[in-house]
């Protein structure tokens, strides 16, 4: 913290708009954009500021880190001279930091650190790096539907409650546990409780020696929550580009750094832009998600979840995302209400490399087959409802019971979940999701009734599930 | 007096007048300049807090919500008019507080602690400020222990865990509250104490709730935090904080606490009639951009504390109300985007007679099956997805042809399960005797009950079991499990009690 001595720049508070905060400095200095400044409260309690804009000669408009309860006008305020600088490095695996750098997990200090500011430019378009590898997730719906590239950037969009986090934690469960590099898991306006819950899991599984986690969830400010995905992404910059790294960098949820935006846009005395958010939503999501990119010197494969307000995908915030993936896994309300889990819309979901060059042959037409059996059931079910099953052809019915067969063979135990649904996980390799598709489309279970293919792994698990119905 | 003395005393004068600062910027206090909607804007008040209160005349009290260079705005919390312009501001030093403690149970205050039950002033109560911070995230604990609602639909497929946020939806005259007044009423003798925040509510039905809880002897261990339709918006923005401030006491001292927020949609609407009123620009259906913070800090207080910590919880039942079944509106999906699950009433299910109108489907709980004790977990584990497959089922089914006999059982199965989770409001049922109604389901016994007689044939048995075979329902309640042996001495109850059935 910086002591108050002569060299530092003093200004002092004049406006405090809840997380905004002017302050006015005397004219012969004014801190830069970015820059971080400190208001002290009272002896210990100190509000980390960052410089937004300069509204007129000598004051600086800023948004306050922690709460502003208690500040007032004329509260002396101390310039850093610099941004926000947050610890990298191998010091900060095994840590949890808040939006700041601190260390919140009571181990001490963070030590030999390097510091860098969490304002860092994109990388060049020649470092560019693109990649063409699936990285196989032993979840059946993504590795079949919408396969993630390896060094790819992927969404989880979904509306509330429908198990983003859930599947985010098998997916750390599944690929952070066979990945051979680094991860970085960044908490972004999320609950408290999941993030305690993370960390008791990543101690119990071992995995938390090769993850850096960083958190800035929903108890706090704007301010904090609109910069710590900022810190989480720096920390995995530096593994890439320094280190020469593989990073996988999780991020739940990106929403909520728009939303933090969107919270003290108004403040920051600018027009609202559509349903009220910030006016500079595209480009804030662009200066972030360009970061996040495979370069020459490294990779880093981000698995982003994204919240969805009001069940609507064509909100500005998730519009605005979907431009900037891969891949996209989209969960849905209605496969919630069947009961299905993970409850990935298949129809809506896709991938860029899904195509026949890059998953082969096999993968790529079964996908493109369960696709057309149920989009043709979603078709057919209007004319069910009004002339029933009897009036269909017979190779529409044929059609429908086999896609209903593959909409429950979607739902798969998660080894995350076993205490809700009382079933161990199921990890299917990528091939053996590939032929077991293939035998349902080609009607190779039909004989199977429809119930025993739900919550299994395999085929042979159907089998075995329906001598026992 | 001669002059040598007089000019002595001149002197003294002098260096005390000397002595005094007058400077004019730190005056501690203002005037209001402008009043009207429970806005006001203070000109002076050069020290003032954000979040301060502030005493307006004497009369009136007032929270700091903006300061500007030259003036102050702040919302006042009293009826609206009784602030007028001119009149003097003075900052108190304080930011709002409450009166927490024993002292409180068994009473009915208004948001600033007031009691309003005409029982008597509260004196040499503890306070504590209302906006306070979320307990950190390496100060928590895992929840691991159950909070018993008493109604079988919920504890069985919906689990709440002491320390969890479980969100209740659903359209007007679902009931939502009773499930919530319910879940207080059950926790007698559990060493569990409540809060119920009643925000914008009629007072008529705050009247009601409040003797429901009399009349069951609920209010010995619980708080009655009552903010009404007539007050105004910036005191019913305040209740849920205040509330909270009151269950905050009690969880640091180690207890474990459930709070009712009733409800948050009205809340909303107070907080956006607030933020319009101070000119802040509206967003997604005119509420501003923070109404998420708003809900996310006041619903992240309520957590299950470390052992380090005292161990203690706050459970919190968050209610909303939703437009024709719309769940996926705004602040809904904030809500259920903050707690961790929800409880979702559906007013169809409600129409048709189920009751308490579960929608399994939409419902969740995502940490309470971890807090289940361990009969309830064997007896419960599939129900939730075996019924949300049997309602789809259902569906499909009506347009069917010739259903096979496998199809044909679960149909059958899944509506005597639903008969079996019908319940009657204010009826709670214990742990054990859910265990057993669920362990007769699972085993499938009553096959050849009628669907529509299977309610009293379930009343029926278990006063047959407290009859003759007490020392079952002892042994579940003590081990919290049931054993082989107890499954098959309730197998043979149920056929000794099938023969008996209907029969008187």
């Amino acid at each position: 913290m910086i002591a108050e001595n002569k060299n530092v720049h003093e200004g002092k508070v004049i406006v405090v708009s809840g997380p905004v905060v002017d302050v006015l400095y005397d004219g012969t200095y004014m801190p830069k954009i970015h820059e971080k400044l400190i208001v002290k409260i009272e002896q210990g309690r100190y509000v980390p500021l960052e410089t937004f804009s300069h509204v007129r000669s000598g004051v600086a408009r800023c948004i306050a880190l922690r709460a502003t309860d208690g500040m007032s006008r004329g509260m002396p305020v101390y310039a850093s001279g610099e941004p926000i600088k947050v610890p990298v490095g191998e010091s900060v695996l095994g840590r949890v930091m808040n939006v700041l750098g601190e260390p919140i997990d009571k181990k001490g200090e963070i030590v030999g650190a390097k510091q860098l500011s969490i304002h860092r430019k994109a990388p060049e378009f020649f470092e560019q790096a693109p990649s063409a590898h699936m990285l196989e997730t032993g979840i059946k719906v993504i590795d079949l539907m919408a396969p993630y590239a390896r060094g790819g950037k992927i969404g989880l969009f979904g509306g509330a409650g429908v198990g983003k986090t859930v599947l985010i934690m098998e997916l750390i469960r599944n690929v952070a546990h066979e990945h051979n590099g680094y991860s970085v898991f960044t908490g972004v306006g999320e609950r408290s409780r999941e993030g305690y819950e993370m960390i008791r899991d990543m101690t119990d599984s071992g995995v938390l020696d090769k993850t850096a986690l960083v958190f800035g969830q929903m108890n706090e400010p704007p301010g904090s929550r609109m910069r710590v995905a900022l810190t989480g992404l720096t920390v995995a910059e530096y593994f890439r580009d320094e280190m020469n790294k593989d990073v996988l960098l999780f991020i739940d949820n990106i929403y909520r750094f728009v939303q933090a935006g969107s919270e003290v846009s108004a403040m920051l005395g600018r027009m609202p832009g559509a349903v009220g958010y910030q006016p500079t939503l595209a480009t804030e999501m662009g200066a972030l998600q360009e970061r996040i990119t495979t370069t020459k010197s490294g990779s880093i494969t981000s698995i982003q979840a994204v919240y969805v307000p009001a069940d609507d995908l064509t909100d500005p915030a998730p519009a605005a995302i979907f431009a900037h993936l891969d891949a996209t896994t989209v969960l849905s309300r209605k496969v919630v209400e069947q009961g299905i889990y993970p409850a990935v819309n298949p129809l809506e979901s896709d991938s860029r490399i899904l195509e026949p060059r890059i998953v082969g042959e096999a993968h790529y037409r079964t996908a493109r087959n369960v696709q057309a059996a149920l989009q043709r059931y979603a078709e057919l079910q209007d004319i069910i409802a009004i002339l029933g099953m009897e009036e269909l052809r017979e190779e529409d019915k044929s059609i429908v019971y086999r896609a209903r067969k593959m909409q429950r063979f979607f739902s798969q135990p998660m080894f995350v979940a076993s205490v809700y649904t009382g079933m161990e996980g199921r990890y299917v390799p990528v091939k053996t999701t590939v032929e077991c598709f293939d035998e349902i489309w080609k009607g190779n279970a039909d004989r199977y009734p429809e119930s025993a293919f739900y919550m299994v792994g395999d085929l042979d698990e159907v089998k075995e599930k329906a001598k026992g119905l | 007096m001669n002059k040598e003395e007089i000019s002595r005393i001149e002197e003294r004068v002098r260096k005390k007048l000397n002595a005094v600062q007058l400077d004019c910027a730190a005056m501690p206090a203002g005037r209001v300049r402008f009043s009207g909607d429970g806005v006001i804007k203070i000109d002076g008040l050069r020290n003032a807090k954000y979040g301060e209160l502030l005493d307006v005349g004497g009369v009136a009290q007032a929270i700091v919500l903006g300061l500007n260079e030259n003036d102050v705005d702040a919302i006042v919390l009293s009826e609206e008019d009784k602030a007028s312009a001119g009149m003097i501001v003075k900052a108190t030093g304080r930011i709002v507080e409450v009166p927490v403690g024993k002292k409180l149970l068994g009473r009915v205050v208004n948001p600033l602690g007031v009691p309003i039950d005409g029982l008597g002033q509260i004196k040499g109560a503890l306070r504590r400020p209302i906006e306070a911070a979320a307990p950190e995230i390496v100060d928590r604990g895992k929840v691991d222990a159950p909070l018993q609602t008493g109604i079988l639909a919920i504890d069985a497929m919906v689990p709440i865990g002491r320390g969890q946020r479980e969100l209740i939806i659903g359209d007007r005259r679902t009931g939502k509250t009773s499930v919530a007044v319910d879940a207080i009423l059950n926790q007698k003798g559990k060493d569990v104490l409540c809060v119920y925040v009643a925000v914008g509510q009629k007072a008529s039905s705050v009247a009601a709730i409040l003797h429901t809880l009399r009349e069951y002897g609920a209010m010995d261990y619980t708080v009655i935090v009552c903010s009404t339709a007539k007050d105004s918006a910036p005191l019913q923005y305040i209740a849920p904080y205040s509330g909270c401030a009151i269950a905050e006491e009690f969880m640091y001292a180690g207890k474990d606490v459930l709070i009712v927020y009733d409800d948050l949609s009205k809340h909303a609407v107070a907080y956006r009639a607030m933020s319009l009123l101070l000119k802040r620009p509206p967003g997604r259906e005119a509420y501003p951009g923070d109404v998420f913070y708003l809900h996310s800090r006041l619903l992240e207080r309520a957590a299950k504390l470390s052992e380090e910590k005292g161990g203690g919880s706050i459970t919190a039942l968050p209610i909303v109300e939703t437009m024709a079944g719309d769940i996926s509106a705004y602040v809904p999906t904030n809500i259920i985007s903050i707690t961790d699950g929800q409880i979702y009433l559906e007013s169809d299910l409600f129409h048709a007679g189920i009751r308490p109108a579960v929608n399994v489907g939409l419902s969740v709980s995502r940490v309470g099956s971890s807090a289940q004790i361990a009969g309830m977990k064997k007896v419960s584990g599939k129900l939730r997805l075996d019924l949300s497959q049997y309602r789809e089922l259902a569906v499909f089914a009506q347009f069917g042809s010739d259903l096979d006999g496998n199809t044909v059982a679960r149909l059958e199965q899944g509506k005597r399960t639903t008969e079996t989770l019908k319940q009657d409001i204010h009826a709670t049922l214990a742990v054990e005797k859910q265990i057993v109604l669920l362990y007769v389901t699972m085993k499938e016994l009553l096959k050849d009950v009628p669907v529509e007689k299977i309610v009293a044939f379930n009343a029926e048995f278990l006063t047959y079991l407290e009859l003759h075979y007490p020392d079952i329902l002892q042994s579940i309640r003590e081990t919290g499990d049931i054993s082989m042996d107890i499954g098959i001495t309730i197998e043979d109850a149920v056929t000794e009690c099938k023969k008996t059935f209907g029969k008187e």
